[in-house]
């Protein structure tokens, strides 16, 4: 196996490529400003205490909270009341770089409320795909009819149409219905998967004729058979189907991003990202990536969730 | 329980017409084998019988109500299939249960968690477990209910899918090649068991196979399919001995009958090689035919031999034995059948005369029509013998 090293290292390589980026995004998740402007800490930064200075312009004494002061600092003046209270707000607002970053990407942003978001249009979106993809795929894998090989090819012809292509009209169709910043323009456009039919399809020409025969003879209606029979059977290819088609409407940007605007309670986590794009007062990398971070979390949980399912699968093998 | 009448089914698929006005009756607690070649039609028959493909033209009834137009799921019949057909994610409990549930509950029982507070649900579930246990106590899996498909051996699905399909006392059993996917020794088994459970569930079975002797082995009656035809439909013996077509005579009996080609002249003498043999038919007709000797037909002779011959090849079974004899003039091979104490005179290459009983001789004409009313114009052979 030693003349296989170079295979090694080719893949060694394609890792380093695919893993720096989640790589960096972690560790500014971590560090403070001045170590990811500097470029310096390592992965964890030094974690030295550090000075939200935000916190610190915020909690700018005004005058009456010099004078409601006055009783706690006496025999001073009221320059020394405010230097003695602007000493305690950076006290009150010096923190661990992580804690800062965590904090930030909780507190400048409902980032819950967009988690939730995310959560309610991926799972909308995906458990419609699979209620019109599986009887689809089921009729034009296992029943005959007239025109079935038609749509068949309509069906991989779609598969072909970019989604960019038809934004604008999409957009149109859903700005004249009025449902511009709801959830069904984030999840209805997306409810037909074309790749989805496809991919169930292909699987379910595999599944023996006689299994379905057999559901027949025993009584069940052809939808019996689609949610009895074909879904529990094809468990492995819906994941491989759930993988892409959460992992692509989780992260999507770019469909939030025309259809959702100004409502803030409708944004989705990528949409939470831009809360902390570079503007006036400097870029906030460090909250950024911990989002970032916060976002890709659960994505990557489900994933490892779902893995051992996707080895061990329901193999037909109770068929031969 | 019901019998079962197939009247004139055509069936086509596309330009090639798989059966060709086939009828059968099938009475009431028959076992009725369905046998033929691959690609005769048999199992679109059993399909068309089972609703799962739609006959081009012809009628279905079952126990004497037609059943066109009905769904498979509305025809109370069962069926087993070659390949069992489980369902892979349910338990051996579950997949025998399927039928019961599907007819006994309600949509709304059905439900998986919702299902159970339903009013009326666990008692059917508890009847239904019970007649499910049953099941598996006449097959013997009783200890296999909690298995998935995928841990259980062959034979164990095979029992399995007899079990889904016995479970709800349909009108009539229907099995396609049943015991094609177990090995020689299991298949032997299951057979005597399958016969066993048609003598005591005393329901009607209609059985595809293309294996003469499974259907040999169970049948009360046997329709030997060809070419989208029955060429013959009639009790085991019947259809052994007394073939209407040569081609029928071909397929059922193992090893294959031995086929001569004979001339057949107008006074309605058969003649093998241009030789005269004892045997008259009714027929008074010149023209060829075929002569069809079963190897138990054919008999050692020294004297007056009507067939002789080099031994090319004896397979010796234990109880019996069959040689194989290159025929002089004939060009090729009869199968006889002897009892394995004469193999020290049947060694290859020796020459053997064989004769053979007038009465189980088979005359076919051209077409292969069976030519009926053979008299045996006795001779000297039968003081040989």
């Amino acid at each position: 196996m030693t003349h296989d090293w170079w295979k090694h290292l080719l893949l060694i390589l394609g890792v380093i490529v695919v893993i720096a980026p989640f790589y960096m995004m972690v560790s500014y998740s971590f560090k403070s400003p001045g170590e990811i402007d500097r470029g310096e800490g390592g992965f964890f930064g030094r974690q030295e205490m550090m000075v939200d200075e935000r916190c610190v312009v915020r909690r700018d004494p005004s005058r009456a909270e010099i004078t409601a002061a006055a009783p706690r600092f006496p025999g001073q003046n009221d320059r020394g009341i405010r230097d003695a209270l602007v000493a305690e707000a950076e006290t009150d607002c010096s923190m661990r770089p992580v804690v800062f970053n965590y904090t930030m990407a909780f507190t400048e942003a409902p980032l819950l409320r967009y988690l939730m978001n995310g959560i309610i249009v991926t799972a909308s979106i995906f458990l419609i795909q699979v209620v019109v993809a599986l009887p689809a795929a089921y009729a034009l894998a296992k029943l005959k009819f007239w025109g079935r090989d038609a749509v068949f090819a309509l069906v991989l012809f779609c598969l072909l149409i970019p989604v960019h292509a038809i934004a604008l009209p999409l957009y149109i169709l859903l700005a004249k219905l009025g449902l511009t910043n709801t959830y069904a323009a984030l999840v209805v456009p997306w409810t037909i998967s074309v790749f989805g039919i496809f991919l169930m399809r292909q699987f379910f020409m595999t599944v023996p004729d006689d299994l379905i025969d057999a559901a027949r003879m025993d009584g069940m209606s052809e939808f019996a058979i689609v949610w009895r029979v074909m879904l529990p059977t094809a468990i492995p290819a819906l994941l491989a189907f759930a993988i892409f088609s959460i992992v692509a409407h989780w992260n999507d940007y770019f469909w939030p991003r025309i259809v959702v605007t100004g409502n803030r309670d409708l944004f989705t986590p990528p949409l939470g990202l831009r809360e902390f794009k570079g503007g006036g007062d400097g870029s906030f990398f460090g909250p950024m990536m911990a989002t970032a971070t916060v976002i890709v979390t659960p994505l990557i949980v489900a994933f490892m969730l779902a893995q051992r399912r996707f080895i061990e699968g329901i193999t037909l093998s109770g068929m031969k | 329980m019901a019998g079962l009448s197939i009247t004139n089914i055509n069936k086509r698929f596309g330009e090639t017409e798989v059966l060709k006005g086939v009828s059968l009756d099938i009475a009431d607690g028959e076992f009725v084998s369905l046998v033929g070649p691959s690609g005769c039609g048999k199992s679109t028959l059993l399909r068309i019988i089972a609703g799962l493909e739609e006959q081009t033209s012809g009628d279905v009834q079952i126990g004497g109500t037609s059943v066109a137009g009905q769904r498979a799921a509305d025809r109370n019949l069962s069926m087993v299939f070659q390949s069992y057909a489980l369902y892979p994610h349910l338990s051996v409990g579950e997949n025998i249960a399927v039928p019961l549930k599907m007819r006994r509950m309600n949509t709304l029982q059905r439900l998986p968690l919702l299902g159970g507070v339903i009013p009326g649900k666990a008692q059917r579930a508890a009847e239904i477990a019970k007649e499910v246990a049953h099941a598996a106590e006449i097959l013997e899996i009783a200890h296999l209910l909690d298995r998935k498909p995928g841990q259980l051996s062959g034979g164990q699905r095979q029992r399995v899918a007899l079990g889904r399909a016995l479970v709800r006392d349909p009108a009539a059993f229907l099995l396609d090649e049943p015991l094609s996917n177990l090995d020689a020794k299991l298949r032997v088994q299951t057979r005597a068991e399958i016969a066993q459970l048609h003598r005591q569930l005393k329901a009607t079975f209609v059985y595809v196979t293309h294996d003469q002797v499974e259907a040999m082995t169970m049948s009360d009656r046997i329709a030997v399919m060809m070419g989208g035809r029955i060429l013959q439909c009639a009790a085991p013996e019947t259809v052994y001995d007394d073939p209407d077509r040569i081609e029928v005579a071909e397929f059922i009996g193992s090893p294959k009958i031995n086929l001569l080609p004979v001339e057949l002249s107008e006074t309605g003498q058969v003649h093998l090689l241009g030789q005269p043999l004892s045997l008259t038919t009714g027929r008074r007709t010149k023209g060829v035919g075929s002569l069809g000797l079963r190897p138990e037909a054919l008999f050692l002779t020294d004297r007056n031999a009507p067939l002789r011959g080099q031994i090319v090849h004896a397979e010796n079974l234990g109880s019996e034995m069959f040689v194989q004899v290159e025929v002089n003039g004939l060009g090729s091979r009869i199968t006889f059948r002897t009892t394995p104490d004469k193999r020290a005179s049947l060694a290859q290459g020796a020459t053997v005369g064989l004769d053979f009983d007038a009465d189980k001789a088979l005359v076919f004409d051209a077409i292969g029509a069976r030519v009926r009313d053979i008299h045996s114009t006795t001779t000297s052979k039968t003081e040989v013998a």
